[in-house]
């Protein structure tokens, strides 16, 4: 009976210990997103509201990740904005005080990104914000910004790929006029403000022309940018506005010739027989890279499983921006800084590091992104060709 | 310079046929049933995506899939009346509310089933007529002949035929319209469903000219109801002509003026005309 009572007594005071190494041994890392993963501007932060839980849940499933002792699993909140700042503000405002999250993902949009910063500023150095959007660049890398990352490439400078892509375009075609069409708001002024310049420095003369979001028919400032006759047309910068813009423009007979950093090839190829040229910037050609890099071919069907449905190769390449890569990034630079909360030393093992996922990503000087990227080259008929740079 | 001018008033006219049938819709609708249903844009939109789906996805001629996009935009205008509608008539705020409502839901169906990925029809009619300067895609000339035919040919009905003289007299006077046997619940659902069928239309000749999103419906409402309030609500003919000249005055004050403050244009010129005939320009002085 001793022996009996004696054995149920170690037992339960090795359940226990179990039990309390086991506690002590996990964790939840919250991530938190703010994307459009809804509206008309969805196209950006759609890809992203996709490709993250991806990257979560394949972490979760393969039983988290450890950091010293501690086995944490992540815990997403995707909160859609729609686009819509004053939604965002609320959202972002529940992220850091309700759920407390260390990071947010997000948001891809500039006229959201400038709305919520002033309050997002008030938490800085008690968490990260990796966003793409392109205003972004503005903030980053200034004393009292620490806590904003930009997740994208930025156009100009000597790493800018937006330079890349004007040199690119006068050694293949020789251009002397290029007009610019982009959407009248923050991302869209932004474009004017950087390509201007570029193409002025090289010596091309440009036409800068605004359309208000959601116009359907471009016809009237076709017609006005008909009658200063560019070599190549360069709209932007949304897929939504890029279909209408090239067929209408091709119908028209007002340019065949396209030139575009922000947008798909989708309507290029869509209109394949009309057009003479389209360049475009695309991250990743996902249709060519999944054919020889076995990660993106992982990210492809991971996709399909994970969605069950198509993978959607035009949107694809803007998962290069706070996505499925940037999760995996974001636990390696935790790992490595051997904790989840410690925010500033975090940051910082992230802006050192370069990784290796679908992309190589790094972080320059001014926390903002560097990542080799694609130039894809369409002809008349949809004939392809694929430049790599690597910036 | 003087060509483009023309090309873009043709432009503006062949656009405004499109806001034109949806100001059909809203002003038959208003007229009968008392309601402003705002979520016509969004039967456009079901017109829309149907008619690509048809056309694009099952393959069927485009003439078909219109057929089918009309029908099913139909149905739903008389599931949204029986459900919904049909319990909020000649209240203007409670219908105003229920189609808001609506659009809501039926934006959401839809970017569960499309997502935001702008949709693009294969191109139907290819290629343009060119004079001089002036070019206009064949295709969207075609629609306009369409639309003007299809309100032409509604104006026809609603002044020729019983059924149609019994609309206007309900819309005249109701009660004297239901003590001459005017079945009025049947005539209200009719036209619900009718206005419903007619914005599917558009939205079918719609897809076969832009790229589709769920959003749509949202742009095309409000130029519809622009359209219908410049013409007076209650002209059928005149919703035509209301369209015609919000289209044309946003592509030609876009050629003049800055482009991205296209959709003012036809704005400043609705207020300007109500300022001097309120009940818009072909209602009568009131």
């Amino acid at each position: 009976m001793k022996h009996c009572l004696r054995a149920c007594f170690a037992g339960a005071l090795l359940t226990a210990a179990v039990v309390d190494v086991a506690s002590a041994q996990t964790g939840t890392v919250k991530l938190g997103q703010i994307e459009a993963q809804t509206g008309p501007n969805a196209i950006y932060g759609y890809m992203s509201s996709q490709g993250v839980p991806i990257a979560v849940d394949e972490i979760n499933k393969a039983g988290g990740f450890k950091v010293g002792d501690t086995t944490y699993k992540l815990d997403l909140i995707a909160l859609d904005t729609r686009g819509d700042p004053k939604e965002a503000t609320i959202q972002i405002k529940k992220l850091l005080e309700q759920d407390k999250a260390k990071f947010v993902f997000g948001p891809f949009l500039s006229n959201v990104f400038v709305t919520i910063f002033p309050y997002a500023k008030q938490f800085n150095g008690k968490f990260l914000m990796l966003g793409g959007g392109t205003r972004i660049h503005e903030f980053v890398g200034q004393p009292g910004n620490e806590f904003v990352i930009r997740s994208w490439n930025w156009d100009a400078g000597p790493r800018g790929f937006g330079e890349r892509m004007v040199d690119y375009l006068i050694k293949t075609a020789h251009p002397k006029k290029v007009a610019m069409l982009f959407q009248n708001d923050s991302g869209g002024k932004i474009l004017g403000d950087i390509y201007e310049p570029i193409f002025k420095a090289r010596g091309i003369e440009t036409m800068t022309e605004y359309f208000e979001p959601g116009t359907k028919d471009f016809s009237p400032v076709l017609a006005k940018i008909g009658e200063f006759r560019p070599d190549y047309l360069f709209p932007g910068y949304s897929d939504a506005a890029l279909y209408d813009i090239v067929r209408q423009s091709i119908e028209g007979n007002y340019s065949k010739k396209f030139f575009l950093v922000r947008g798909s090839t989708g309507p290029g190829l869509k209109n394949k027989d009309g057009i003479e040229d389209y360049i475009v910037y695309v991250p990743k050609d996902f249709e060519e890279a999944e054919k020889s890099d076995p990660k993106v071919k992982h990210f492809v069907d991971a996709y399909k499983a994970f969605y069950k449905r198509d993978f959607p190769y035009d949107q694809a390449p803007l998962c290069s921006s706070s996505c499925y890569d940037h999760v995996y990034m974001l636990v390696a630079a935790m790992q490595k800084a051997g904790s989840v909360d410690d925010v500033e030393k975090i940051r910082k093992t992230l802006l050192s590091m370069t990784y290796e996922g679908m992309w190589k990503i790094s972080f320059d000087d001014h926390s903002e992104q560097v990542f080799n990227f694609d130039i894809v080259h369409l002809r008349k008929g949809g004939v392809k060709e694929v430049s790599h740079v690597e910036p | 310079m003087t060509q483009v001018v023309v090309g873009q008033i043709l432009n503006g006219i062949i656009l405004g046929s499109l806001y034109g049938i949806i100001a059909l819709g809203v002003t038959m609708t208003f007229g009968i049933t008392g309601i402003v249903n705002f979520a016509l844009g969004q039967f456009m939109m079901i017109g829309a995506y149907a008619t690509w789906y048809f056309t694009d996805l099952v393959m069927l001629p485009f003439p078909v899939s219109v057929v089918f996009a009309v029908a099913i935009a139909a149905v739903a205008g008389l599931v949204a009346d029986q459900a919904l509608f049909r319990f909020t008539r000649n209240n203007l705020v409670n219908g105003l509310l229920v189609s808001i409502g609506l659009i809501s839901v039926m934006e959401s169906a839809a970017l569960l089933l499309f997502t935001t990925t702008p949709k693009n029809m294969d191109v139907v009619i290819a290629g343009s007529w060119s004079l001089g300067a002036i070019t206009l895609p064949r295709m969207k000339v075609v629609a306009f002949l369409l639309l003007v035919a299809v309100i032409g040919l509604t104006w026809l009905g609603l002044s020729r035929a019983w059924l149609g003289r019994a609309t206007r007299a309900y819309a005249q006077n109701p009660e004297a319209a239901m003590l001459m046997g005017v079945p009025t619940k049947a005539l209200q659902t009719g036209v619900v469903v009718y206005s419903c069928a007619l914005a599917g239309f558009g939205g079918a000749l719609y897809a076969s000219l832009f790229s589709l999103e769920p959003s749509l419906g949202a742009l095309f409402i409000l130029k519809g109801v622009e359209g219908a309030i410049l013409a007076g609500v209650g002209n059928l003919l005149g919703a035509l002509a209301g369209g015609a000249i919000l289209g044309v005055t946003e592509s030609v004050g876009s050629l003049y003026l800055p482009t991205s403050f296209r959709d003012a244009y036809g704005l400043v010129f609705l207020v300007a005309i109500l300022l001097f005939r309120p009940a818009g320009l072909f209602g009568g002085r009131k």
